[in-house]
């Protein structure tokens, strides 16, 4: 192998630092075993670097990758998928390492690195897992640097400097190439995330449910208002509207449930002021979207469906990012057909007969469907209903214990006790699950839905009204409309008791709280402008920054901003920048050469100068005492110097110079 | 003449009239010269295999970036491209500025190794790493310039027939810092290397020619007696040294004979009748190479030119370069 070839120590260092640090953001994401086989192949190829260790042979390759193989089908069932295949990708990667042999190694090793990098883009995307990549990937460019820095055979850190500045110098054209590059969709469909969890709201409601993701301080979405922000009271984010009662719990009616001539959403007679703002959900893997209602849509991806919620075409893998209009006043579906009133009046058959009975009784007895409602709600306002995240387990004919026995429940015990008793009394019920209310972050005025205000409430169908909402939380805790989840769980001390470090606990530090709204303002542009920049939101950019947007221009603004990056580049590497450290006795020395080349007797390169001096007075014989003079007084200086005192090698020196200084007189006047 | 073969020879005419071409130009833009600096005229810079290999990861990024509407896929993908760019920058700038000296090539026989000698020197105060310098088919080193200003090279090549030979333009080429980028000059360093004739041995010579100094005429062969020592100087024929009084810790000595005629022998031109230029040099160089391992004295007859009988190492190069350059048009380089 050519020396040229070989991994220097410094290089191979970086490259097991790099291999550590990329894998650090997947620790989550992949089997422990693949975290096992980083520290394994780091060992051995440490192991080989010390010589006591050889390079794998060909077989214990075969099989080292055979078993990544297995490893990974146990792992996740199968390999196909994102997520088998970026497991695969680490696992072979740290493999890569024990055949670190020549510098052909270390470049797939790195290439492949920088493409890790891209893995970790396709689950997240978040600013802080972006700056830690922009940190690896200096790491990976300085370990590259240190495959080409021979000779290096320690540790060196001064080796990131020259990635950090080259990285800089790369920075400006990078984006402009991020922003005027054209966004063109998919060109192939790809593997997507079928092994990363569902987050959020779950289609299938079951009491207890909403009181577990409360325990959850994650965003679930962002909202921006252009207009003022609606009172948090009015904050209900419509998700999943649940017809269906079955087994003890509640979901929504799939596309397929419902008959071919109701499939199609009736579209409403819009009313009133709409309220015009921005979502940007976090991924769920669900495809449901979140807006108050009545929520209309001018984007494709924001689809409406028959119950009046906008679902999007596609799973949310990745942030997702929607503009939706809300018509507050709008009367839903002032005509109810036969077939939506028989579904959202079903009740499974003998369950919870005492709720059932108890809600007839008090349908007699009240005036209007209205008195009935205001009965309902003053029983869990008046009788001793208690608000908790910690509600009792409940059995089979759950309502009934609930309302009868226990009396403690979270916001979906109500929910559904209320739409049991609507139903039971005849009038069309449903519940409708999504958040309610937020934080209102005062930065940037979005408004920030955590998981924990994840919530449920009814809808009813009234005559004349269309469907109401009603939301019996507010008759038991109106503080939790009100004033949000916290404050309804101030006595019971329950809120994120699960969570003792998420930042949301302390709100009250002033300066964290500040620092954290900040973020989150951060995190809003980023995600809205970095993250979500589409070909739309690059259309409406270039626009309005370039007007009328052609290739021409293009091509004048990269190579524009091209050259005002390289030029100045160039020059601070190129310029004239020549170092000049010679002895004083070199300078009279080469003075004395230039001037004998002048007269036709140059100095060879290397030729010492007493060849020189030889040859010279040959040449010149009228001058031989002066050459002999000076080359004795400059032999002296050159090879004697350090031994010579301080003031006797000044006084050489002088007369060096003189001597040169004179010599040209000699000659110019013989 | 079948098509085929037409094809063929116009193909291998291209090609030689092509590598003229590339001689002509290169001639013209870098001429030879004893000592350069790089500047742009003379560096020559492009993708390295590994820089292509570079590019097609870019484009699977890129499709990855387009597939998944992924914008951070995207940056990552523009800023490595953006890095090759740069690159080329820094790639360009490791060898700009460096100025190469021809220093000496070292004399050889034909199909030896000669030792050829360049400075190389930086211009600038930055370091300037992992630098390639080769001759065609001859040795490589690698070289940095970190702490110190200049670094002496020493490369071997094969060296060819018997005169000057040049080792043809000088390779030095580097891929640092990122190795995506090649970035190389060919460099005519006006350095020749002295070759002699390949010594082939021949039959004791028959007509030596003696000097014949003043009238002595004996035979030469064990009539020497032996009168003093004096200190060993190089040149001195190892079987004269005092190895004896070596061995009793004196200071080397060689034992000086006088002899009734001096050991003297012309190498005469003239000795070989009915051989070749080339055989008659490659004997005579034989020769010479003997007598000078006998410390026997020996001149040098050729036509046109005589050196005097003399003994050492510096005589015997005199000799040698005499022999090499015979009949060589241009005796200085």
């Amino acid at each position: 192998m050519k020396a040229e070839q070989q991994i220097p120590r410094n290089a191979l260092v970086w490259i097991i630092i790099t291999q550590f640090s990329l894998v650090a953001l997947h620790i989550q994401r992949v089997p422990i075993w693949v975290l096992a086989v980083y520290v394994f192949a780091a060992m051995w190829r440490i192991q080989v670097y010390a010589g006591r260790w050889s390079f794998p042979g060909r077989l214990v390759k075969i099989v080292l990758i055979l078993i990544a193989f297995a490893g990974i089908y146990f792992s996740y069932g199968s390999v196909i998928g994102l997520e088998p295949t970026v497991a695969l990708l680490l696992a072979a990667f740290a493999l890569k390492l024990i055949e670190l042999a020549t510098r052909k190694d270390g470049y797939v090793l790195l290439f492949l690195a920088y493409f890790v990098c891209v893995t970790e883009f396709l689950f997240t995307q978040d600013l802080l897992i972006v700056l830690y990549s922009i940190f690896n990937v200096v790491l990976i460019t300085t370990a590259l640097i240190a495959l080409h820095q021979p000779g290096q055979d320690r540790f060196n850190f001064r080796t990131i400097r020259l990635a950090l500045v080259m990285l800089a110098q790369s920075i400006p054209l990078m984006l402009v190439l991020f922003f005027l590059f054209p966004r063109i969709g998919p060109l192939w469909t790809v593997p997507i995330k079928s092994h990363t969890a569902k987050t959020g709201m779950s289609d299938f409601l079951r009491p207890g449910d909403i009181s577990n993701l409360s325990q959850s301080a994650e965003v679930a979405f962002r909202a921006k208002f252009t207009g003022p922000i609606p009172d948090k009271t009015d904050l209900y984010w419509r998700g999943l509207v649940m017809s269906r009662l079955q087994d003890g719990a509640w979901s929504s009616l799939q596309y397929y449930d419902v008959p071919v001539e109701h499939r199609r959403p009736i579209v409403p007679q819009l009313g009133g002021e709409p309220i015009l703002y921005s979502v940007i959900m976090e991924p769920t893997q669900q495809n449901w979207l979140y807006g108050l209602r009545h929520a209309t849509s001018d984007e494709p991806k924001v689809m409406n469906t028959s119950d009046y919620r906008i679902f999007s075409p596609v799973v949310l893998e990745d942030e997702y990012h929607y503009t939706v209009q809300s018509w507050p006043d709008t009367i839903l579906e002032p005509e109810l057909s036969n077939w939506r009133r028989q579904t959202e009046l079903v009740l499974p058959q003998g369950s919870n007969p005492r709720t059932q009975e108890f809600a007839r009784t008090l349908r007699l007895s009240s005036a209007s469907n209205r008195d009935f409602v205001d009965a309902v709600l003053q029983k869990f306002n008046s009788e001793p209903y208690v608000y908790t995240l910690q509600p009792p387990l409940l059995g089979e004919h759950a309502m009934d214990e609930f309302l009868f026995q226990t009396r403690r429940g979270f916001c979906e015990h109500y929910a559904y006790a209320f739409a049991v008793m609507m139903r039971a009394a005849g009038i069309p019920a449903r519940i409708v699950a999504g958040y309610q209310g937020g934080e209102i972050n005062p930065v940037n005025s979005t408004v920030i839905v955590h998981q924990f205000d994840a919530h449920a409430w009814a809808e009813i169908w009234l005559e004349g009204e269309g469907w109401v909402r009603v939301d019996p939380t507010a008759a038991v805790s109106p503080d939790r409309i009100e004033w949000g989840l916290e404050q309804a769980m101030a006595q019971e001390g329950s809120f994120l008791s699960s969570s003792p470090l998420s930042p949301l606990r302390y709100r009250s530090v002033v300066w964290l709280n500040t620092l954290r709204l900040r973020y989150d303002a951060l995190t809003w542009r980023w995600q809205s402008w970095i993250v979500g920049y589409d070909s739309e939101r690059q259309y409406e950019f270039l626009e309005e920054l370039l007007g009328e947007f052609d290739a021409r221009k293009f091509a004048a603004i990269l190579l524009g901003t091209g050259a005002l990056i390289l030029v100045p580049v160039g020059f601070s590497l190129m310029g004239k920048r020549k170092i000049r450290h010679q002895n004083p006795e070199d300078k009279y020395y080469l003075t004395f050469c230039a001037r004998l080349a002048k007269q036709g007797v140059p100095r060879d390169v290397g030729e010492p100068p007493g060849a020189f001096a030889v040859r010279a007075k040959n040449l010149l014989p009228a001058d031989a005492l002066e050459i002999n003079e000076i080359t004795n007084l400059y032999t002296d200086l050159a090879y004697a110097g350090k031994y010579l005192g301080d003031e006797r090698r000044s006084t050489l020196l002088r007369d060096l110079d003189s001597a040169v200084r004179n010599f040209r007189v000699t000659i110019s006047s013989a | 003449m079948s098509q085929t073969d037409k094809n063929h020879i116009s193909s291998g005419q291209i090609r030689q009239h092509l590598q003229a071409r590339f001689r002509k130009w290169i001639n013209r833009r870098i001429p030879p010269s004893r000592s350069i600096t790089l500047d742009q005229r003379r560096i020559f810079i492009f993708p390295s295999r590994v820089g292509l290999f570079f590019g097609l990861s870019l484009l699977v990024m890129l499709i990855t970036g387009i597939n998944y509407e992924n914008n951070m896929t995207y940056a990552l993908t523009f800023l490595l491209a953006t890095l090759f760019v740069v690159g080329v920058l820094h790639t360009y700038a490791n060898l700009s500025g460096l100025t190469i000296h021809a220093v000496r090539a070292q004399s050889a026989f034909p199909g030896q190794q000669s030792e050829f000698e360049v400075v190389i020197e930086k211009g600038r105060r930055r370091p300037y790493v992992a630098l390639r310098a080769a001759w065609p088919e001859g040795s490589e080193r690698v070289i940095n310039l970190i702490d110190q200003d200049s670094v002496r090279v020493r490369l071997h090549k094969a060296v060819g027939g018997r005169g000057w030979y040049s080792p043809g333009r000088l390779l030095l080429e580097s891929t640092y810092p990122l190795g995506l980028l090649r970035c190389w000059t060919w460099l005519d360093l006006d350095l020749h290397a002295l070759v002699y004739p390949s010594p082939v041995v021949s039959e004791a010579l028959s007509g030596l020619a003696t000097d014949q100094p003043d009238g002595a005429s004996q035979p030469i062969d064990g009539n020497d007696d032996f009168s003093g020592f004096r200190n060993y100087r190089r040149g001195d024929s190892l079987k004269q040294v005092h190895w004896k009084g070596l061995a009793k810790g004196q200071n080397l000595q060689s034992k000086q004979y006088t002899a009734y005629a001096d050991r003297s022998v012309w190498l005469d031109w003239d000795m070989f009748p009915g051989l070749g230029i080339e055989q008659r040099l490659s004997h005579l160089c034989y020769w010479a190479m003997e007598f000078e391992s006998r410390g026997d004295e020996y001149g040098l007859r050729l036509p046109g030119l005589q050196i005097e009988p003399q003994v050492g190492e510096k005589h015997r190069d005199t000799v040698l370069k005499e022999l090499a350059l015979y009949g060589v048009s241009e005796r200085h380089l």
